[in-house]
């Protein structure tokens, strides 16, 4: 099974290219190369399986299992199963107490010889009542004889429509010996039996704790990772398929670094209900003075009538409208100390809808701009075509385009998720590098897609590229900062979590 | 062969065997239509309450409505009319594992398996999957009333 790379292969195309642009501080990059193969502490052990390769490591499990016991391969695959494919708790077990563990596990292990079909003179079929010389028929190491055409039934019917694999049992009543994988072979048809097969796999998959299928729709890959659900509330396990999905290994949502699970769910359950509505309320209405009710004016005079508590205020001022006198359809009162009173109680309530839209603003921006960096790169990239063919560029000199977006996106991502994890965040003194890197890498972010926009010229593209290059990297080397340093703090529970 | 065939030849197999031999105080029989045909696929059967229960002197009439999909998949069965028992539900449908074919159901199950598992069902009710909220209640809040309306049933369906 191979070891996925952590070194992703663009980095590898701007090294190899660096003669190209780099003269002078070569030096700083290679700090940064020997930097790239250490693990970085934001970044999680994990490997990435074909079904190709879970099956071969399935097949070798099984025949190293079935060498220690001396049994059909078919019995040890279904003891493996079993036992939840843990072998050696399996082979410790079963050297022990092997009636107890076979009877379990349903499994007859004298048995050497596969079930096959055949015709005897004085077979009757318990199901179908059938009987008679040419009826084919067959059973488990159990001796449980059913006709052929009520097996492979039964079998369908438990892989087709119930969508069983693992744990398919002899017919008969009470009789729990599982049907093994050949036995399944020799009696349904092919469709069948491959659904049978992807069942068996999918199980497997499911049924580990650190397995998990890439969520990237048709993509079939697996990814391991060792962490339990515990560690969760320490680290973000950020994992890279090979279809180059990148998703969180705890939820299995897009990468949310640095923005822990519990946390990311939260947040997007509150921006769904939420944040809409809150964009209008702040906008549209007032609160009542006193009982806090939002209130929407939608027409007639400033002399406002709460509906909910009775009270009387004035919409401009928002002071007491016994206390305006004739003045009925003006207000010059906005300086008095009752009025400032009730717009500061207003305020501070107001304070914590305006906290969370901050936060919210800044989320969904990063969020859009990541779209429009993606359109933007779509549309120069056509351009680039163009000039390809007109000029001299060549394919690789205008790709640093692609690498430069690519960036870009990854980072605004980055920082989609500092703003809501900074939602959450109580500040305090740890939060000021915190925010300083935020800061750092959002200017970074901006300057570079800034010079994304500039236009192509054909005579000044050595210049940009050298610009857009340097500043990519720098703007790398920023994120990483940000994500060691929350992932940092972590692991140390630095981070204090707030409800707001 | 086809299904139906399968289905109607196994029922017919029941018919026989049952005949030949069943449990003491059970009767099971296809229903009789007026025009005096058989309905192989809707029988009906009576259960005895389990000698030294509460429920001894009771016969319970219990309908079995098989489908084409028979003996692949489980009969409907249903006490009629609906009796006063946690697993039961409102309409008289039996809730138990072996008459659920995502559970315990084999097509190798026979009628007297269903009816000797009902049998045992009614004195040793399961918990964990109430079907009727009077009786789930009543067995788990107050036993004393609930083996009183358990006998009162009981008498109420003596042959």
């Amino acid at each position: 099974m191979s070891d996925i790379d952590f070194d992703d292969d663009d980095d590898d195309f701007l090294y190899d290219d660096e003669d190209d642009f780099i003269d002078d501080d070569e030096l700083d990059f290679t700090e940064i190369i020997q930097e790239k193969q250490e693990k970085k502490k934001y970044e999680v052990e994990y490997k990435v399986y074909s079904i190709q390769e879970i099956e071969d490591f399935q097949n070798k499990e099984i025949e190293h299992v079935a060498n220690i016991i001396g049994c059909l391969k078919e019995h040890a695959a279904t003891l493996l199963r079993h036992f939840k494919w843990n072998k050696e708790r399996l082979i410790e077990l079963y050297m022990d107490k092997t009636e107890e563990v076979t009877k379990e596990a349903g499994v007859i292990v004298d048995a050497q010889k596969l079930p096959k079909l055949i015709k005897l003179h004085d077979f009757c079929c318990d199901i179908c009542c059938d009987s008679g010389e040419d009826v084919e028929s067959i059973a488990l190491s159990c001796n449980h004889r059913f006709c052929k055409d009520c097996y492979t039934q039964y079998l369908t019917q438990k892989i087709k429509i119930e969508g069983e694999c693992r744990n398919i049992q002899c017919p008969s009543d009470c009789c729990n010996i599982i049907v093994d994988e050949n036995t399944i072979k020799l009696l349904v048809p092919e469709d069948t039996y491959n659904r049978y097969t992807s069942l068996l796999i999918r199980t497997y998959v499911d049924d580990n704790i650190f397995l998990h299928w890439c969520p990237a729709p048709n993509c079939e890959y697996a990814v391991e990772c060792r962490i339990h659900d515990s560690d969760l509330n320490r680290m973000v396990p950020t994992v890279k398929c090979k279809c180059s999905h990148t998703f969180c290994f705890g939820c299995g949502l897009p990468d949310h670094q640095p923005c822990i699970c519990s946390l990311v769910t939260k947040w997007l359950n509150k921006c769904r209900d939420d944040s809409e509505t809150a964009n209008w309320i702040s906008v549209n209405t007032k609160e009542c003075p006193k009982c806090k009710a939002s209130i929407e004016k939608n027409g007639g005079c400033n002399h406002m009538t709460c509906k909910k508590c009775k009270n009387e205020f004035c919409w401009v001022c928002m002071g007491p409208w016994s206390e305006h006198g004739n003045q009925w359809y003006t207000c010059n009162r906005f300086e008095e100390k009752t009025s400032v009173d009730a717009r500061d109680s207003q305020s501070k309530s107001r304070a914590k809808l305006e906290r969370y839209l901050h936060y919210y603003n800044r989320y969904a921006n990063h969020e859009q701009s990541a779209k429009l960096d993606t359109e933007l790169f779509e549309k120069t990239e056509r351009k680039m075509e163009k000039m390809q063919k007109s000029s001299e560029l060549s394919w690789i000199e205008v790709q640093f385009l692609k690498e430069a977006v690519e960036t870009v996106v990854q980072c605004r991502n980055t920082l989609k998720w500092t703003y809501s994890f900074a939602f959450y965040l109580q500040k305090d003194n740890q939060t000021t590098l915190f925010e300083d890197n935020q800061r750092d890498l959002e200017m970074a972010v901006e300057q570079l897609s800034e010079l994304l926009e500039e236009e192509i010229k054909p005579n000044k593209i050595a210049e940009l590229k050298q610009k857009v290059v340097d500043k990519s990297i720098y703007v790398k080397h920023r994120r990483e900062i940000l994500l060691e340093d929350t992932a940092e703090g972590l692991k140390e529970s630095r981070w204090t979590f707030i409800d707001p | 062969m086809t299904s139906k065939s399968l289905c109607v030849t196994r029922l017919i197999e029941e018919r026989k065997l049952w005949r030949k031999d069943h449990p003491y105080g059970f009767w099971a029989r296809p229903l009789k239509l007026p025009n005096g045909d058989m309905d192989i696929m809707t029988w009906q059967a009576g259960i005895p309450g389990k000698e030294g229960t509460d429920w001894e002197g009771g016969v319970y009439k219990l309908q079995m409505t098989f489908t084409e999909e028979y003996p692949q998949k489980p009969p409907k069965c249903k006490f009629v009319p609906p009796l006063f028992h946690p697993n039961v539900y409102p309409s008289g449908t039996v809730c138990l594992s072996i008459l659920n074919e995502d559970q315990d159901w084999k097509p190798s199950i026979t009628i007297k398996d269903i009816l000797t598992g009902i049998q045992v069902l009614l004195n040793e009710p399961n918990p964990d999957s109430p079907a009727q909220e009077k009786a789930y209640y009543m067995y788990m809040r107050d036993k004393e009333s609930y083996i009183k309306q358990v006998k009162q049933q009981a008498k109420d369906n003596a042959e």
